[in-house]
């Protein structure tokens, strides 16, 4: 009997396994307990954008995008992590703050906003030439779950990771719908990025000076 | 030329008689893995073979169904074998007798009449035992949906035969990742239905890590040994479904010849070792969780299940 879909390829099979595992970084980063594993995650991840974006440079021949992999290869999986581990160790806090649910509403939480992200871009009917349309779908799915990170977490750590990962879901999404996109505009991306690094380590290190954690739940008057 | 019949019967003869060794070679791993010497590898045979030899005691006020489940057991797990890829890449005659939710459905009834035995004794541990391990079960069954949907929309049947050959047929069917992610999601499934992780130890008595086990604390002689040979060939038949449907479906005979079948044996036992070995590895490198922390284990599975769908259905990943 004939397959109902029919299996797309091996270039886009391995694309898309790719952005799966990009996806599922998200989930993991959602459910780890420690600071120091969801930037170990976040690195993760990154790398895995840059070797899709290194994966789609090789298979659609754009070369541009060969120094789009290694800036981010640079920045995402080396700096970034490494000035975020330098300020965990200051702090001196291992442990992530609890989140608002348990872990396994969490991840059902994160699944049924995952699920909408997929049905919302499978109706722009986008077709593109460097990815297959799954890919897109697992971006916006990846942005919709580093939402979820953000909002469920309770600490200002797994906030920021939400962010930087936030920016990696976003340019997943870049690579499906604009591949041979000007290079000054990925860099100029990039450098967003180090810009939220910098206004967030400053965040944490205010935050930790003054109430002794890193939790955002004291964080209820409008003036300290 | 092998007869189609006896190549059938050989399915649930091979079953029948591999199970307990393959327990015996995962107990020993696990014991290596640990430091220890371990039992040999043929401990399971000769348990099998001293509960045998004992008396049947049965405890007061329990009626016929207490001695039949035990029985009833044995024959699901035989019949399972009947509807599953284990020999050949061919269909055969009785293949056609259930699909993959048929075979599911199989191994449920043959759970189903331990926990009733279970329940039929009065024994309060026995009973929890039985109640845990359907509360549990049913956490899995949304998972295992899932998993039967991606088979669905790969092959355009439900048949595990389908799939085999589906994987057989190319190198992008293997790469695919709803195919990747099913795999993950049934593996996820077979370690928490075989008491691997996240709750049960397996040599323990550790009350809190025996969900299984205790379904069948008041059953005595031949019948627990037909329980214990019965839990060993529900896993060895996991394995199967698991080595020979999704991951390698590689190695089965072709055609209806003396050596292809024996050749196809020794491959099974092969495969289903390497998975046991790779199990009992995984099954030692990560610590046990409390019991409540099951959903957590499941909801991974299930998130790994519904990604597969997702990707299929928009997009045809």
């Amino acid at each position: 009997m004939a397959p109902t879909v029919t299996p797309p390829g091996t270039y886009a099979g391995v694309a898309n396994v790719l952005a799966v595992l990009v996806l599922l970084s998200e989930f993991a980063m959602l459910r780890a307990a420690l600071l120091r594993a969801q930037m170990r995650l976040y690195a993760a991840q990154s790398l895995l954008v840059s070797v899709l974006a290194a994966v789609v440079a090789w298979g659609r021949d754009v070369p541009e995008l060969y120094v789009l992999a290694a800036l981010s290869l640079a920045l995402k999986v080396v700096v970034v992590p490494w000035v975020v581990m330098r300020q965990l160790r200051q702090t001196r806090t291992e442990i992530a703050g609890s989140g608002v649910l348990g872990v396994a509403s969490e991840v059902l939480v994160a699944v049924v906003v995952a699920v909408l992200a997929f049905f919302a871009t499978s109706r722009f009917h986008i077709a593109s030439p460097a990815l297959p349309t799954t890919a897109l779908g697992l971006a916006v799915a990846v942005i919709a779950v580093s939402f979820v990170l953000m909002i469920v977490r309770r600490d200002v750590v797994s906030q920021a990771v939400g962010f930087f990962s936030l920016e990696n879901g976003v340019s997943l999404a870049s690579l499906v719908v604009a591949a041979g996109l000007p290079l000054i505009l990925e860099v100029a991306f990039l450098f967003d990025l180090l810009v939220a690094v910098v206004v967030f380590g400053v965040l944490m290190r205010v935050h930790h000076r003054r109430a002794r954690s890193l939790s955002t739940e004291h964080l209820t008057k409008l003036r300290g | 030329m092998v007869p189609e019949p006896l190549i059938q019967a050989l399915q649930m003869l091979t079953v029948l008689c591999a199970a307990p060794g393959i327990s015996g070679v995962i107990a020993r791993v696990e014991a290596r893995l640990q430091g220890r010497r371990g039992p040999r590898i043929l401990q399971p045979y000769y348990d099998l073979r001293k509960l045998f030899a004992k008396e049947t005691l049965v405890p007061h006020g329990t009626s016929w169904v207490f001695l039949a489940a035990p029985v009833g057991a044995m024959a699901c797990y035989l019949t399972v074998p009947m509807l599953i890829p284990v020999l050949t890449s061919f269909d055969l005659p009785l293949g056609d007798m259930g699909d993959i939710l048929g075979g599911g459905m199989i191994l449920g009834l043959a759970s189903f009449l331990v926990a009733v035995a279970a329940t039929e004794t009065g024994a309060p541990y026995a009973q929890l035992g039985a109640s845990r391990v359907k509360t549990f079960g049913a956490i899995t069954e949304p998972v295992m949906l899932f998993v039967f949907f991606t088979v669905a929309l790969v092959t355009g049947t439900d048949k595990p035969y389908a799939l085999a050959a589906t994987v057989r047929a190319s190198s992008e069917q293997i790469v695919r990742p709803a195919h990747l992610l099913a795999a993950a999601g049934l593996l996820l499934v077979i370690l928490y239905e075989t008491g691997r992780i996240p709750v049960e130890t397996h040599s323990g008595t550790n009350e809190f890590g025996m969900l299984e086990e205790v379904r069948v604390f008041e059953h005595s002689g031949p019948f627990l040994a037909l329980l214990r040979w019965g839990s060993t060939m529900k896993q060895l038949i996991l394995y199967i479904l698991f080595i020979n449907v999704f991951v390698a479906p590689w190695g089965l005979a072709g055609d209806r010849s003396l050596l292809a079948v024996a050749l196809a044996i020794l491959a099974l036992l092969g495969k289903s070792c390497v998975l046991g070995g790779v199990v009992a590895v995984i099954d030692n490198t990560f610590a046990k969780l409390r019991l409540f922390k099951i959903t957590e284990f499941v909801a991974a599975a299930f998130l790994l299940a519904v990604l597969a769908v997702c990707t299929l259905y928009f997009g045809g990943g």
